[in-house]
């Protein structure tokens, strides 16, 4: 048999096999163009079940993979709550003591063996049961405060569960229920109009029951939601990939609270506006937990953004405030942002030396805080990337007053604080430099801090060399996170170093902190104060208002008159980013940003190659 | 030889017994209080009092130490509850009661599960077996190449003793032996891995070349250095004692050349004293350097521990502990064989 070939046919085979190979391609090369985002984070994450965990970095990663029924809107500043898996928000009805949440219908879970090939939408029941999940004593829950002493009948369920070993998750309960297959009706204890906060918690989300169940031996590590991502792969404590989760309905970004005059808003507009997001595939994070690394790997191109640049290099990225050149030259951009947090040093209120009501214990507090040297910590320990804390409420806050100064309580001033020590007694009777109490009997303090962090040691020092000006003398004593955890809890230390990061964006999350009976929970200095007690169960009841407000304000005051706690600062974090990391704005009660980022990959592929 | 071997394993169990009580004790005594590190910000003491009873740690001490025991023989954990009341002593017991001999409880397997992390929830034995690979991948070329190298090396400067070389060698380990090893991850991790892009800055994958060739050799590199000045001091008077005694010099005089002397006879006397660091060293490939991890981002046991005691999971700190314990026992035992095979002079008693 001959087999003959002409022009044409040789020009119809090539073009065959150039069609054939363009064909096969295709795939390959929309597998190649996939928007791929890589970054660290500072701390290993613990799993992914949103009842169980609280460390941030699991918080980040369960914000994408599951849904609270409320969230922020990513660009309103101050933040503002938009619904999320619900059609409205809420409104509190019989004085902020019951909240109907109606679920939209069509939202589905990921898919996942457990629904057995069908779609699993998300209904009431689901919202019901994760509430529940949260006081089953078996989940050992970090967040149950959430619903503790808060929905009715859910308590009462708890402590059975106590007693027979077995939580209850059929037994109707009054607090809890199902109107039908897509609203919930949530029945509170006490009027509380914060709960639209712990609504829009990363934590507060539904979960499939036969998914919890199927996995019970390891939910941490098959999480399955309604959110933009599925955990695709993780090695724990070393590589966390999420990819889109196709079965997800999209999100669009809200523009309506953009503010024109920020140019992060702006540039987030003009990447993202009426995108249906999120647009990344794939988002491969890397817990660091060394600065140096962390700092290089970003440096090298091997993550395409750095939240939180670690302190000890802001001096090579910001030198004297400004990006710098080498940095600049890259087209690098740096996002400034204050977060919702402050740092302090508790007094501790039982101490017999330095704890109590008396004028001359409050005249010893005060004095040590004016003795403190804050501009120091500011400009040498943070390296100038604080603010001083005004009162514990950071900016941004709902109840936070711009306007409240505590200078005169705060500002470092020797000789204030020398003539408050001696009006009260504390002066030196035996000539060896050092401040005898007024009793007469040596007085020699200890301040406790984190061994585990550089900063703290040198936050001691300072409070050693600040104190020793005024005659008093100071021993710092390093000690592990646990046993600092466990000594501020019970009360054995006097000074010790502390910090709070905002649960929800209303000044009651950080003035709770001095309520009387948080005691031995999260009320660390000890301080109980009948007054302040009072404006704080009055604080419960009032909606936001220029009312409350007011009531924060005395609050706030009476902290600075009693000091249970020197206030210290608010941190200045400074995120980088590579110019092709579209539409970032760093949300500051939201931990990840990336559902919201796009990516220029043509761009990424040419610096990074 | 194998009654030797048989006794020797026998006195294991007294010995592993010990570090077990030891281990005990000391997180007892000196370890923080696991509960409040998992209870969250915002706990009252209920909480915490449940997280503690959950974990078995509100439990009398013998009761603890009859859980540790029986986590150890079986790698399973069982909860307070799944212990059923039993009057009397049961035969088939083999928890806590039968180790403890404490209020006598009978175990209900069916309700015991494989002990896992306070933290992640995660099987204890699958977190060593995971993070050994890594551990290993990093830690094996670096005995090897640290004891080659340092063998190779005395070697050399002993037969060279006395001279500026050895001098001036001697002076460079003793430097560089007087700077911590973090200076040096650090150092190098910016220069040959940021600075001069000779070396990934850190990273790991699943692929085992990958990781040898890419992302091992700078770690390896860098163990191998803070470690070889340390072991050619060492291994060097090892040599310089052989090369001292009677039979070297009836070598010398019998018209030996001085190579053959050194190859022949000193090096295979020296080996014994060099066996018995290496033994000494190797318990510690299994566990890693967690800085090099931490560094490097090498998902290793090292790193692993690291994070476990920084957060107080106790179940994951023991198990290191112990699973180091049996393999220094079973490495020693191994060692002891080895002489054998090393020096024909060994016996065994």
């Amino acid at each position: 048999m001959r087999f003959s070939v002409n022009g044409k046919t040789c020009l119809r085979w090539v073009a065959g096999l150039l069609s054939a190979f363009v064909f096969l391609s295709l795939p390959i090369a929309s597998a190649a163009e996939k928007k791929v985002l890589r970054y660290a984070f500072r701390t290993a994450e613990d799993g992914f079940d949103p009842m169980k965990v609280y460390d941030r970095y699991s918080v980040g990663i369960i914000e994408n993979i599951f849904e609270a029924p409320l969230t922020y809107d990513w660009l309103a500043r101050p933040v503002k709550l938009i619904p999320q898996t619900v059609e409205a928000i809420p409104v509190p009805e019989d004085n902020g003591t019951r909240y109907t949440l109606r679920f939209k219908r069509g939202i589905y879970f990921a898919d996942d063996p457990v629904f057995n090939g069908q779609r699993r939408e998300l209904v009431a029941k689901d919202m019901e049961y994760s509430i529940r999940r949260f006081r089953d004593p078996a989940n050992r829950s970090p967040y149950e405060w959430l619903f503790e002493n808060k929905v009715l009948g859910l308590d009462e369920l708890a402590e059975k569960a106590k007693k027979t070993g077995k939580f209850d998750y059929d037994t109707p309960v009054e607090g809890l229920k199902v109107l039908d297959k897509y609203t919930l009706q949530i029945k509170l204890k006490s009027p509380d109009y914060n709960f639209l906060y712990f609504l829009a918690m990363p934590n507060v989300v539904a979960v499939a029951r036969e998914a919890i169940e199927k996995y019970k031996d390891d939910t941490m590590g098959h999480p399955v939601g309604t959110g933009p991502y599925m955990l695709k792969e993780w090695t724990r404590r070393s590589k966390i990939v999420l990819e889109k989760n196709p079965g997800y309905r999209g999100h669009v970004m809200s523009t309506e609270f953009a503010d024109p005059n920020d140019p992060w808003d702006r540039e987030a507009v003009k990447a993202l506006a009426g995108k249906t997001l999120p647009l990344i595939d794939r988002v491969e994070i890397y817990p660091i937990e060394q600065e140096q690394p962390r700092y290089l790997a970003y440096i090298n191109l091997e993550h395409d953004f750095l939240e939180e640049t670690p302190f000890e290099f802001i001096e090579q990225v910001l030198p004297n405030g400004k990006l710098a050149p080498s940095l600049a030259k890259r087209n690098v951009s740096v996002f400034r942002e204050e977060q919702m947090e402050f740092t302090y040093d508790l007094f501790n209120m039982d101490d017999p030396v330095l704890g109590g009501y008396s004028p001359d214990k409050i005249a010893l507090r005060r004095a040590m805080v004016l003795a403190h040297d804050r501009g120091q910590e500011i400009d040498i320990i943070r390296r100038r990337q604080a603010i001083p804390a005004q009162s514990p409420v950071p900016p941004g806050v709902v109840g936070y007053d711009p306007k409240f100064n505590s200078s005169f309580y705060l500002d470092h001033n020797l000789a204030r604080a020398k003539a408050l020590l001696d009006m009260y007694g504390y002066v030196d009777r035996d000539g060896d430099g050092v401040r005898e109490a007024p009793d007469g009997k040596p007085m020699v303090l200890t301040y406790k801090y984190n061994s585990g962090a550089q900063d703290q040691r040198q936050l001691a020092e300072l409070w050693a060399k600040s104190l020793t000006e005024v005659g008093i003398k100071l021993d710092t004593v390093a000690v592990q996170f646990a046993d600092m955890l466990k000594d501020k809890r019970v009360g054995k230390y006097q000074m010790a170093s502390s910090a709070w990061i905002a649960d929800y964006p209303d000044a009651q999350n950080f003035l709770q902190l001095y309520y009387g009976p948080n005691v031995e929970q999260s009320n660390e200095a000890r301080f109980k104060l009948a007054d302040y007690d009072k404006l704080y169960d009055k604080s419960l009841t009032l909606p936001d208002s220029p009312e409350r407000n007011q009531v924060y304000r005395e609050m706030n005051r009476l902290l600075l008159s009693y000091a249970p706690v020197r206030l210290g600062v608010h941190r200045i974090f400074s995120h980088l980013l590579y110019p092709w990391v579209k539409g970032y704005k760093k949300h500051p009660i939201l931990f990840t940003s990336f559902r919201f980022l796009d990516v220029d990959t043509a761009a990424q592929k040419a610096a990074t190659q | 030889m194998l009654a030797y071997i048989v006794r020797r394993l026998w006195q294991m169990f007294p010995t592993l017994a010990g570090v077990v009580l030891l281990i005990f004790f000391l997180f007892n005594a000196v370890g923080g209080d696991p509960a409040l590190v998992l209870a969250g910000k915002i706990t009252n003491k209920e909480q915490i009092e449940n997280i503690r009873k959950q974990l078995g740690v509100d439990q009398p001490y013998h009761v603890q130490l009859g859980y540790f025991a029986f986590e150890i023989a079986t790698g399973f954990t069982c909860t307070y509850k799944s212990f059923t009341e039993s009057k009397s002593p049961a035969p088939d017991a083999k928890g806590p009661a039968a180790d403890a001999k404490a209020p006598e409880k009978k175990a209900d397997n069916s309700t015991c599960q494989a002990v896992r992390s306070w933290a992640t929830n995660e099987e204890v034995p699958k977190i060593l077996t995971s993070r050994i690979g890594p551990t290993l991948t990093v830690m094996v070329p670096v005995l090897i190449l640290e004891t080659i190298l340092g063998v190779i090396l005395a070697i050399g400067v002993a037969y060279v003793r006395g001279t500026l070389t050895d001098r001036m060698i001697m002076m460079i380990c003793t430097f560089a032996m007087s700077i911590s090893f973090l200076v040096y991850i650090i150092v190098a991790q910016y220069y040959f891995g940021f600075k001069w892009g000779m070396f990934p800055v850190q990273g790991w994958t699943d692929s085992f070349w990958k990781n040898f060739t890419y992302y091992a050799p700078l770690p390896i590199m860098l163990a191998v250095f803070v470690g070889l000045a340390p072991a050619l001091r060492l291994y060097r008077s090892f040599f310089l004692d052989e090369i001292n005694h009677d039979y070297v010099r009836t070598a010398r005089a019998k018209g030996l050349g001085e190579k053959t002397v050194m190859m022949k006879h000193v090096l295979r006397n020296a080996m014994i004293p060099i066996l018995t660091n290496v033994g000494i060293a190797l318990p510690g490939i299994f566990v890693g350097s967690f800085l090099l991890e931490t560094f490097f981002s090498i998902p290793g046991l090292g790193r692993e521990i690291l994070v476990a005691v920084n957060r107080s999971d106790f179940p994951v700190i023991k198990a290191a502990t112990v699973y180091l314990a049996m393999i220094t026992m079973i490495i020693n035992l191994a060692v002891d064989v080895a002489y054998k095979a090393v020096d024909p002079r060994v016996t065994f008693k």
